[in-house]
């Protein structure tokens, strides 16, 4: 298989994947699964931008990137594939677009979202759309940068409010 | 005086921790610059120097990206420079073993500026949230003020981490020293050449560059036989 | 509403230099960024629409401290137009977001990744000579980028607002942090080279056994490239040589 990451990050392409994840994985594709992005030509060509050019850069709905790879464009390609959320990845994942591993990088803080780590922050969703992943045989970990460890996203759970990240 | 340099000491803990992520950053915060504004406050620019030659290298690769937090190698060589300056002038003891010892003593301490650096953007969630509340009260110049509460904060972060170093130091290096010194005796030059090296290597290790091992082979030997043979 | 005076773009672009004081996980620089724009806000708007756009300014927001003031610059003259009621092709608060990320991107690269080992390794090398202005040395050559584009990326994103995130696209950044990486890599090689050298000089060891030192570096690479941390390959690489020595393993001994 040509994935060799799956992460979840709010800010999607930014300095942690180009500067740590990229090199660590020798990923020579990113593909970024976001509706929102795709729709925004602007927004589209900027991230474009910030990818040097020997990387090539896929930027499509769930649907179209689900297509790509089902196709086996990407085959030869080592590709790090980027979601914004936990919906996203699952649907993804309904669509057919296999994944082993998925990384949790940054997901933001927001109304009704509880803190799993300094960068974590997930809702009731986010922890049911995890737990399908899981139930399909998804390995899912908490991992910021490479030089951090890889945490079971389950022992980062709260059992009360607050603790140390 | 110990007190006296702690406390000089503590005082380039403060101005240039600070500047690592809540002020400036204008690099102040690199070993090869706080080690040596360090030890020239206390007297021996030499010392400082060495040590940011030694400490510079080592976390280089660690980027300060995104939520990202390197260990603190601001910290590390501040008080590196402190304890092999202040104690080893209490102690009677110099040279680059003794400095050597202070900064193996001081190394695995920088990994407790992580925990405190973390500690202060965790602190600052609630100053975040009351400058939230004071936007919504309409109070403007309150949530400015709350804003520069926030490097409060950091400069604590930052001299809990020297305190932590210097603690550890004041308490460990007296020890160690009648058992590492006379081991460090034979092996000193030699570790001096490793600490830099094993830098370099993290960072070609790591750098986001195509075939950087083999760029790095290149442009060495290259380098090397320059030297050698010219 | 008139246009900024030059006075408050000065204090807003000092300001800056405080960006990431009260940064946390929640906002990241968010009140930073607030608290930067906050002199020119109270200039062009009042009371409750202050109040509203201020609110706004202290949401999320990340990037690279050293391109912010890039996207302040053409943020305040976007606020100029929407305080003087102008249409406008995107919203202030979506130009932050679809800014944000790519300059935070390319800056890690250009500033952390690149420029950072490159004139560290500078200064490694003035340092190794005994040279005590090597700090001065270190900050001036750093600085010279990060502050060119700190006052210019400024005044090019009040001259251009929307239009300033061209800039990016049009120069290739990108790829000039891969050059300027690639310079580091080389450079770090040749200090590697002047390290050793000088060592086998000092101790008088025959210097072609310097070659050596290359498969341990890339030993050590590979290490941390596996994900090794620093700080477990510097003790290990000193107990190494500690117990050598201990040993009476004298590298002039053998020779």
């Amino acid at each position: 298989m040509s994935i060799v990451l799956t992460r979840i990050d709010t800010r999607l392409i930014h300095g942690q994947v180009l500067e740590a994840w990229v090199p660590y994985t020798h990923a020579d594709c990113i593909v970024v699964a976001n509706a929102a992005v795709k729709a925004n030509p602007l927004k589209k060509l900027m991230m474009e931008a910030s990818v040097p050019s020997r990387v090539l850069v896929e930027i499509g709905t769930i649907e179209e990137i689900a297509e790509v790879f089902a196709s086996g464009a990407l085959q030869q390609r080592k590709v790090l594939l980027l979601f914004a959320t936990t919906e996203d990845a699952l649907a993804a994942y309904r669509h057919g677009l296999l994944f082993s591993e998925l990384n949790l990088g940054n997901l933001h803080a927001g109304a009704g979202k509880q803190r799993l780590s300094c960068t974590l922050f997930l809702g009731s969703e986010d922890i049911g759309n995890l737990q399908s992943l899981e139930e399909a045989g998804v390995k899912i970990s908490a991992r910021c940068i490479p030089a951090d460890s890889a945490r079971p996203w389950r022992k980062l759970i709260p059992h009360k409010k607050g603790g140390a990240c | 005086m110990l007190v006296v340099d702690l406390i000089l000491g503590a005082l380039v803990a403060l101005v240039c921790g600070l500047d690592r992520v809540a002020v400036l950053q204008i690099m102040i915060s690199r070993p090869i610059v706080a080690a040596p504004l360090a030890g020239w406050l206390l007297g021996d620019i030499e010392v400082g120097l060495q040590v940011g030659l030694m400490i510079e290298l080592l976390w280089l690769a660690r980027l300060p990206v995104g939520a990202a937090v390197p260990p603190d190698d601001t910290q590390v060589a501040i008080a590196g420079t402190v304890l092999s300056v202040a104690l080893g002038k209490l102690l009677g003891l110099e040279g680059i073993e003794f400095i050597l010892l202070c900064l193996l003593v001081a190394i695995p301490f920088g990994k407790f500026g992580q925990f405190f650096d973390r500690f202060a953007r965790t602190r600052n969630r609630r100053t975040m949230e009351r400058a939230e509340a004071a936007l919504e009260a309409g109070n403007l110049s309150a949530a400015e003020l709350y804003h520069l509460s926030g490097i409060a904060k950091f400069s604590m972060a930052a001299l809990g981490t020297y305190a932590v170093i210097v603690g550890g130091g004041v308490l460990l290096v007296p020890l160690l020293a009648p058992v590492l010194l006379s081991g460090l005796e034979h092996s000193a030059e030699w570790i001096r050449l490793a600490l830099p090296v094993v830098g370099i290597a993290v960072v070609i290790g790591t750098i986001n560059v195509n075939r950087s091992l083999t760029l790095f082979s290149a442009s060495f030997g290259m380098a090397f036989l320059l030297m050698w043979l010219v | 509403m008139m246009n900024l005076s030059p006075l408050i773009r000065l204090r807003v672009w000092l300001r800056l230099f405080l960006l990431q004081g009260s940064w946390n996980f929640e906002r990241l620089q968010g009140l930073g960024f607030f608290f930067a724009l906050y002199p020119a806000l109270q200039k062009l708007y009042r009371d409750e629409q202050l109040q509203q756009v201020c609110r706004e300014h202290a949401g999320y927001f990340n990037t690279h401290p050293f391109l912010a003031p890039s996207v302040a610059g053409a943020v305040l003259e976007m606020e100029q137009r929407r305080s003087r009621n102008e249409e406008q092709a995107v919203n202030i608060q979506d130009f932050k977001e679809m800014v944000a990320a790519p300059y935070a991107a390319v800056g890690d690269a250009m500033f952390w990744g690149g420029l950072r080992p490159l004139t560290a390794g500078i200064a490694i090398l003035f340092a190794v000579k005994g040279i005590i202005l090597a700090p001065l040395i270190f900050l001036l050559l750093f600085n010279l980028l990060p502050f060119w584009f700190r006052i210019f990326g400024f005044i090019y994103g009040y001259r251009n607002g929307i239009r300033s995130l061209e800039f990016l696209q049009q120069h290739r950044l990108p790829d000039w942090a891969i050059r300027i990486k690639e310079t580091a890599v080389v450079l770090l090689g040749g200090v590697s080279a002047f390290l050793v050298f000088q060592q086998l000089q000092a101790e008088q060891i025959p210097k072609g056994l310097g070659f050596l030192a290359i498969p341990l570096v890339l030993i050590l690479a590979l290490c941390a490239r596996r994900g090794i941390s620093t700080l477990l390959l510097v003790l290990l690489t000193t107990a190494i040589i500690i117990c050598l020595s201990l040993f009476g393993f004298e590298p002039t001994a053998w020779l």
